[in-house]
């Protein structure tokens, strides 16, 4: 069997209720019950060989050097987990057509669903931890959607939030946990983790792997002190109260324990933090059952409780226990599963969970009412019912431990307590609701749900009863097997019967009974007693530890990220400082061996100019455009001088980019007040001169040192392999499409989230647009004179011409995609300056978005086009053609990677250039239009 | 390099630095903007022509085939130098920046301020 599917069936599953949700209610749950039921059929047609003690296996290779792998394991306790998510799920897909209302969305709700099942079923049939635990996170992610499907409500959004962050942060501990176990056994596989017990248990980091481990499946299954989230992710709609957080989630939690029952359990260590917390959250969650009115709130503190029961189990590192365990993962989950939708069902019909409003509804529904006393008798141990099976296992175990020397009888004792509390919640459960009167205005009148409505808790509701009566004859195989896959060896003799003859285990029920029932009857006194007390809101505490911890981070980050754009210059220049000048101190030698060239005069005019119009730069900072014209003389004079070290190509690009940023200051200053003051003090202004000076020594420095010293770079090989492996004489930009294809690949990508991101900021932006400058003066209005329009429009052919040009040299001489892409743009640029956005908007119609997208498309499609050649990720093809006129030319693969990157950068220099002009002009961008 | 190829060039070479010069010194000594104006001018269409042109001819006898790409550089110039002027002038008129005493014709420049292009 291909397990694959058992858990690819639901996830496929996802995506039925979106397509069929038009098709009617039916229909759409029909549909969405195929796939697990399908799923279930697959995992049944198994249970012959399970039964005989097998286990599936099946692993798909992944990243095998890694120890990642697709793998997948069916064994006795996967099983019963299975039966448990993919039967009730099916129950609830039932429930829920008739619980939602016609205003939720059914598809969404489905969906979700599926996808919560499909991640349970992948916990439970996981064999590698890895893999366990991303379904693991999945089951955190979908519960946290289906909390607040109700999103309107903040109870929804409040209570998804803690689960989100108490389950979420338990996640991260159990990775941690599982990390370190695979660290022990050098393995993720779950078949060795498991083996290697022994091995794990004498390991120094056990206690840390252990705790983490346990801190993960404390979470998830709500157990002190992490049970505050259960009671208020009740905000969820009832199917999924009753799936996740009765019958399945929380559980996911007890199978943690359960699986690795084999490798951590068996120390003292285990006992005392599982068992401890175990019977801490029994007591706790029984205890406080008894005082919730809400009937949904009792529920989920009962359900702590019995998931307490369980753990405590666990904890008694008894194999007897653990079978006990696993009996009552069973009955828990088909009475509890079918109180929650009975609850549900009483919410719908009523109107309210409220205890003290519903009364006598036994008159109303008997039909629903007796299926919930049934349920709620099983929940309180009643004989002939599941749950009495289990607790009898339970109280025998109690007895039979001596972990806590002479203190041990305690836990029989406190056992009884916690079961007395049971039967009082469960009596309280049944009578309030059913009888004790009339019903206290209701919004509704109480009736029986629609007939379907009622076969789920039906159905789970026999199976209380069957596996009450016959308990070998239903479960004994499933039992049997499950337990042998948690303790992973012989299960002891257990007897699977009701009657037992007269024993302690059967005096302490009789005794939970009575006091059960004597607590009951004296709950008035009780709940006087409880009312002294004021009941802490998990919700607020949790609120204000989360309140505070924003508080405290957003401290961090007022100190260190003030918004002070002065201030990070600062500190990131110190910082630069102080890592570039240290190493400075141990060069001894400046100077490097390299011969320096003759200086010339056009040399030092050039140097004198760059290093005038720097300072004047600074000088006159706070007269911006002049100072934009000197910052504009220092850029030309650094294409100069790439030109003169031989580095045309860098020339070349400065140039075309200098142009493109005084532009875009120029429309930056537009919008900036026209004048400023003189802000900064003197001892701010000496600081920052005093940086700025020491920083330029510093790269002045390091600038000499590197250009004075021969480096033996990898340029060489670049060189030496340009034209025979590149196919180009032009070195630079053989590197760029082809050696470093990849890096430039990265590189267009990033301009074009660049552009699409600064798009986005601009687009919508309204900002105050001055009508005057500086000194009053209205601007002309005569915006686009004719003759540097006439004249633009007439060169922008030559403009693009030459783009072309560059484009088509750029492989064997300078020039290239980036060049080209840059002029091509700078020329349409003049257009708009020239012309207007009005003038263009009718003639050039690109999207500019669209532009950058088929630039990185093709770009990229050139790299794979290389694989149906069977090479590596954009290697490069490139032959010699000869034509008749034309001559001999080159073609090569690397062309079209160019023109990728010549259109990703005309469509981002554009998409930036012409919105930010569009916000000076009335054609600004609505929201309806995107260019 | 033969004799008559070394004059042309060194004709052209001074022409071009002679006008380069004026244009500069024009614009360091001119009284107004609008007279300024011209200097620069002068010494991007004819300095810079002049020079283009020597270097022209020397590449052209130097490489032995003919080097067009400084009458490219010509055109662009000549295209946008008048452009430049021309919007400077304007703003020059915008900003109602001072016209010297000398100036004939004072009267042309009111009307031509309140003329706009017609659109």
């Amino acid at each position: 069997m291909n397990l694959l599917w058992v858990v690819l069936l639901p996830l496929i599953g996802t995506l039925v209720p979106l397509l069929t949700e038009r098709f009617g209610r039916n229909v759409c749950a029909f549909s969405v019950a195929l796939l697990p039921a399908w799923s279930l059929i697959l995992v049944l047609m198994h249970v012959g060989e399970i039964f005989d003690g097998e286990a599936i296996r099946q692993t798909i290779e992944w990243i095998p050097s890694m120890g990642l792998d697709l793998s997948f394991r069916l064994d006795g306790l996967s099983l019963l987990f299975l039966l448990l998510i993919l039967g009730i799920g099916l129950l609830i897909i039932l429930y829920a057509r008739y619980y939602l209302s016609d205003k939720d969305s059914m598809g969404q709700f489905y969906a979700y669903l599926i996808l919560f099942m499909s991640a349970m079923v992948g916990i439970v049939i996981s064999n590698n931890m890895i893999q366990l635990w991303m379904f693991w996170e999945l089951t955190s992610i979908s519960s946290f959607l289906l909390i607040s499907f109700w999103s309107h409500k903040p109870d929804a959004r409040k209570g998804a939030r803690m689960a989100l962050t108490v389950t979420g942060t338990g996640g991260l501990a159990l990775l941690a946990g599982l990390l370190l176990l695979g660290n022990i056994v050098g393995s993720y596989d779950l078949d060795t983790v498991l083996a290697s017990g022994d091995l794990i248990r004498a390991h120094a980091a056990y206690p840390i792997a252990l705790v983490l481990v346990l801190l993960g499946a404390f979470t998830k299954s709500a157990q002190f002190p992490f049970h505050f989230w259960l009671p208020h992710a009740m905000a969820a709609p009832t199917p999924v109260s009753a799936y996740l957080h009765s019958a399945t989630m929380v559980k996911a939690g007890i199978f943690l324990l359960c699986r690795f029952y084999p490798a951590l359990a068996g120390t003292d260590l285990w006992f005392m933090i599982v068992s401890l917390t175990g019977l801490i959250t029994l007591l706790l969650g029984a205890y406080i059952a008894l005082f919730k009115h809400d009937l949904k709130g009792l529920l989920a503190y009962s359900t702590i409780s019995h998931l307490g029961l369980i753990t405590l189990l666990l904890g008694l590192n008894s194999d007897l226990a653990a079978v006990a365990a696993v009996f009552h993962i069973i009955n828990h989950a088909t009475f509890k599963a079918s109180l929650f939708m009975a609850a549900g069902i009483i919410d719908h019909e009523t109107g309210s969970r409220d205890m003290r409003k519903l009364n006598g509804l036994m008159k109303y529904m008997p039909h629903t009412a007796t299926l919930a006393i049934v349920a709620a008798l099983s929940m309180a141990g009643v004989p002939l019912l599941n749950g009495f099976l289990s607790k009898e296992m339970f109280f025998a175990e109690t007895l039979d431990q001596s972990m806590l020397g002479s203190l041990s009888w305690m836990i029989p004792l406190l056992a009884t307590v916690g079961a007395a509390f049971s039967v009082a919640y469960s009596l309280r459960f049944i009578h309030d609701v059913f009888f004790n009167g009339e019903p206290i205005d209701l919004p509704k009148t109480p009736h029986e749900p629609p007939r379907y409505m009622k076969v789920p808790v039906e159905i789970l509701v026999a199976l209380c009863l069957a596996v009450g009566i016959f308990p070998a004859y239903l479960v004994g195989d499933l039992l049997h097997a499950a337990a042998f896959s948690v303790l992973a060896n012989d299960v002891p003799m257990h007897s699977l019967s009701i009657w037992h003859g007269f024993n302690i285990p059967l005096f302490m029920s009789f005794l939970a009974m009575v006091g059960g029932i004597t607590i009951y009857y004296n709950r008035r006194h009780l709940f006087e007693f409880q009312a002294q007390f004021n009941e802490p809101d998990a919700k607020y505490i949790f609120e204000g530890a989360v309140q505070s911890l924003i508080k405290f981070t957003q401290r961090i980050m007022a100190t260190l990220e003030n918004g002070s754009l002065q201030r990070y210059v600062f500190l990131m220049l110190l910082f630069t400082l102080v890592m570039s000048a240290y190493p400075l101190f141990e060069l001894t030698q400046n100077a490097g061996s390299r011969p320096q060239l003759p200086i010339d005069g056009v040399a030092i005019t050039a140097a004198l100019l760059l290093i005038i119009s720097a300072i004047a730069t600074v000088i006159w900072h706070r007269r911006r455009f002049l100072s934009l014209i000197y910052l504009s003389v220092v850029g030309l004079i650094v294409s100069l001088a790439f030109a003169k070290f031989s580095a045309p190509d860098l020339a070349l690009t400065q140039l075309s980019v200098e142009i493109v940023t005084i532009i875009l200051l120029l429309l930056a200053l537009y919008f900036l007040p026209q004048s400023t003051q003189k802000e900064s003090s003197n001892r701010r202004l000496s600081i920052d001169l005093t940086v700025s000076a020491l920083i330029g020594c510093v790269i002045g420095t390091i600038c000499f040192a590197m250009l004075t010293t021969p480096l033996n770079s990898i340029s060489d090989f670049f060189i030496a392999n340009s034209k025979t492996g590149g196919g180009g004489t032009n070195v630079v930009n053989v590197i760029l499409v082809d050696f470093r294809g990849f890096d430039t690949l990265g590189e267009i990508t990033v301009l074009g989230i660049a552009a699409l991101g600064i798009f986005k900021l601009i687009a919508k932006m309204r900002i105050y647009v001055p009508t005057r400058d500086d000194k009053g003066r209205p601007w002309t209005k005569d915006r686009h004179p004719l003759m540097l329009a006439m004249v633009s429009q007439s060169l922008l052919p030559l403009a693009l011409l030459v783009s072309v040009y560059i484009f088509l040299r750029g492989h064997n001489l300078p020039g290239g995609g980036f060049i080209a892409g840059l002029i091509t743009s700078v020329a349409i640029i003049q257009q708009y300056v020239a012309n207007g956005v009005l003038w263009i908007k009718p003639r050039i119609k690109v999207d500019y978005q669209w532009l950058i997208a088929s630039g990185i498309l093709m770009a990229t499609a050139t790299g794979l086009g290389s694989w149906i050649f069977d090479k590596p990720f954009l290697s490069t093809w490139f032959d010699h053609f000869h034509l008749p006129w034309v001559g001999e030319f080159e073609l090569a693969s690397a062309m079209i990677f160019d023109l990728g990157v010549y259109l990703t950068v005309v469509g981002a220099v554009l998409l930036i250039l012409a919105n930010l002009g569009k916000l000076t002009t009335s054609e600004r961008v609505d929201n309806k239009e995107n260019v | 390099m033969e004799f008559w190829i070394e004059l042309v060039v060194s004709v052209f070479l001074v022409a071009g630095a002679v006008f380069v010069f004026i244009g500069s010194l024009g614009l360091a000594k001119l009284p107004d903007f609008y007279t300024r104006l011209h200097a620069p001018t002068k010494a991007t269409t004819l300095g810079m022509g002049g020079l283009l042109a020597a270097s022209a001819i020397l590449m052209t006898y130097q490489q032995g085939h003919l080097s067009l790409h400084e009458l490219l550089i010509t055109l662009f110039l000549l295209i946008t130098a008048p452009v430049t002027a021309h919007m400077l002038a304007k703003t020059a008129m915008h900003h109602k920046l001072q016209i010297t005493e000398k100036t004939v014709d004072k009267e042309l420049s009111k009307r031509a301020r309140e003329r706009n292009t017609p659109t």
